[in-house]
């Protein structure tokens, strides 16, 4: 059986006018793109909004791709910023639906009775839209799509140890978002007795 | 004391080298704030487990899909009119008579004579729309201005319908019967073809005679909407309209539909 295409490859065909080769970049990437933006946005409705808004993206403007960094890191990057901008849309939709009936009404929040699926995933899900957005995408980029931490820095257009640092803070926030008691801090774990001096480096 | 931050993911992640896995080790015997962070960021790490990859719901690709077939089609049809425009010059200086009426010289209206029927055509243009002369198909009323209309993509595809039956209906003319020649009068021609013709619509090209074209809105915008009768290829009878419909602002493509005839 033949070897896959590459993706540049497929991004080569759609360019020279293969209509099927952009079909198979959308088919090979769909899931990760959606399950990005479910992450990052916490709905399904906004996290196929967004997956639209980033394919649409990558239409348009895959004849501007030149291929300086690889397509799945430009596809992410793509994609984080169509969750931004649908985010931000979000926060803004409230006070301007009042005056204008074109924009779509605002869902309430996901109904508590979740009983039929994982209670504990939807808990991490909630927890996880507490955290800081910038923490966020680290954390969904590395933890949860196992990307490395240097293709997290280039996705984002960030240096590494600033992602080390969002990775650190946003695990911290998350855990605390889920009610986390470390043993240490409840005097439980022998390791801990031993007092610390507190002092936090900046 | 100085927390070595910058080491407790990758600390968490199993990922450090022995000696700075060894650096960490011995810090947290003596922090419990970094116990704590590493104990904070394990836990987190493993509920982020149990967020499972889900599939894509029905119908979140498919109007991608379809924009992007779209998107072909255009430049597909761009990309060949053009092709034919830079051929359809050479071969329009050898079938196409073209015959310049100074009627008055650069007065409007202009008039165009047409041998109806012979497919010899008479664009009624001076020296600087020679570039744009355009073959009129017998029964061409000229600029239909349709103030106040604005046309949907439903109108367009109507528009496309009603010019198929309007061929067929077609009684000829008194002034477009076979043979004579017929003049014609319309509205400034020249704006309106030459902003077709840099849209990409197949203006001057042999196998291609204008047989409607209407200045009106569409979906909001000014535009013109021009119906092609399109041939298979030079001499072959016509197999289908064409509808281009091109910004009056820019002249840039908005729309169009075909219809076979």
């Amino acid at each position: 059986m033949p070897d896959a295409p590459r993706d540049e490859d497929l991004v080569r065909r759609f360019l020279s006018g293969d209509r099927a080769a952009f079909a198979a970049l959308v088919e090979r990437h769909e899931r990760r793109v959606y399950n990005l933006a479910l992450r990052m946005t916490g709905r399904e409705e906004d996290a196929r909004d967004a997956t639209q808004d980033a394919l649409l993206t990558v239409l348009k403007k895959l004849s501007s791709f030149r291929g300086e960094a690889a397509f799945t890191t430009w596809l992410h990057r793509v994609t984080v910023n169509a969750c931004y901008d649908l985010l931000r849309k979000r926060q803004r939709a409230p006070l301007l639906e009042r005056g204008d009936d074109d924009l779509p009404a605002i869902e309430p929040p996901p109904a508590a009775d979740h009983s039929d699926t994982s209670d504990l995933s939807i808990d991490v899900q909630r927890a996880l839209i507490e955290v800081p957005e910038d923490f966020r995408v680290v954390m969904i980029l590395h933890d949860v799509q196992d990307l490395p931490q240097e293709e997290v820095a280039a996705i984002l257009g960030i240096p590494v140890g600033t992602v080390k640092s969002r990775l650190h803070r946003g695990r911290i926030a998350l855990a605390r978002a889920l009610g986390v008691r470390p043993a240490g801090a409840s005097g439980e774990r022998p390791a801990a007795a031993e007092p610390s001096d507190g002092a936090m480096s900046p | 004391m100085t927390h070595p931050e910058d080491l407790l993911p990758d600390y968490v992640d199993g990922t450090l080298a022995d000696a700075q896995r060894a650096v960490v080790d011995a810090h947290l015997q003596g922090c419990a704030a970094c116990r704590e962070e590493v104990e904070l960021s394990r836990a987190a790490v493993a509920a982020m487990g149990s967020l499972d990859e889900v599939p894509v719901p029905f119908g979140v690709t498919g109007p991608v899909l379809a924009e992007a077939g779209r998107r072909f089609e255009r430049r597909r049809k761009v990309a060949w009119e053009r092709l034919q425009w830079s051929a359809g010059l050479a071969a329009a200086a050898a079938l196409i008579l073209v015959v310049v009426l100074n009627l008055g010289g650069d007065e409007e209206p202009t008039t165009v004579a047409e041998q109806a029927g012979t497919g010899a055509t008479a664009a009624g243009a001076g020296a600087a729309e020679a570039a744009d002369m355009q073959r009129f198909a017998s029964g061409f009323q000229g600029l239909e201005r349709q103030q106040g209309v604005n046309y949907d993509q439903e109108g367009v595809r109507a528009v496309a319908r009603d010019s198929v039956t309007a061929l067929k209906d077609a009684t000829p003319a008194p002034n477009a019967a076979p043979g004579t020649e017929a003049t014609l009068t319309y509205a400034a021609p020249g704006r309106a073809i030459s902003c077709l013709r840099r849209s990409g619509a197949p203006v001057g090209d042999p196998r291609d005679s204008l047989i409607r074209l209407i200045e009106a809105e569409f979906e909001g915008r000014p535009a013109y909407i021009a119906a092609f009768l399109e041939s298979p290829g030079a001499r072959q009878p016509p197999d289908q309209i064409a509808i281009w419909v091109v910004s009056t602002d820019d002249c840039s493509f908005l729309s169009g539909a075909t219809q076979p005839v």
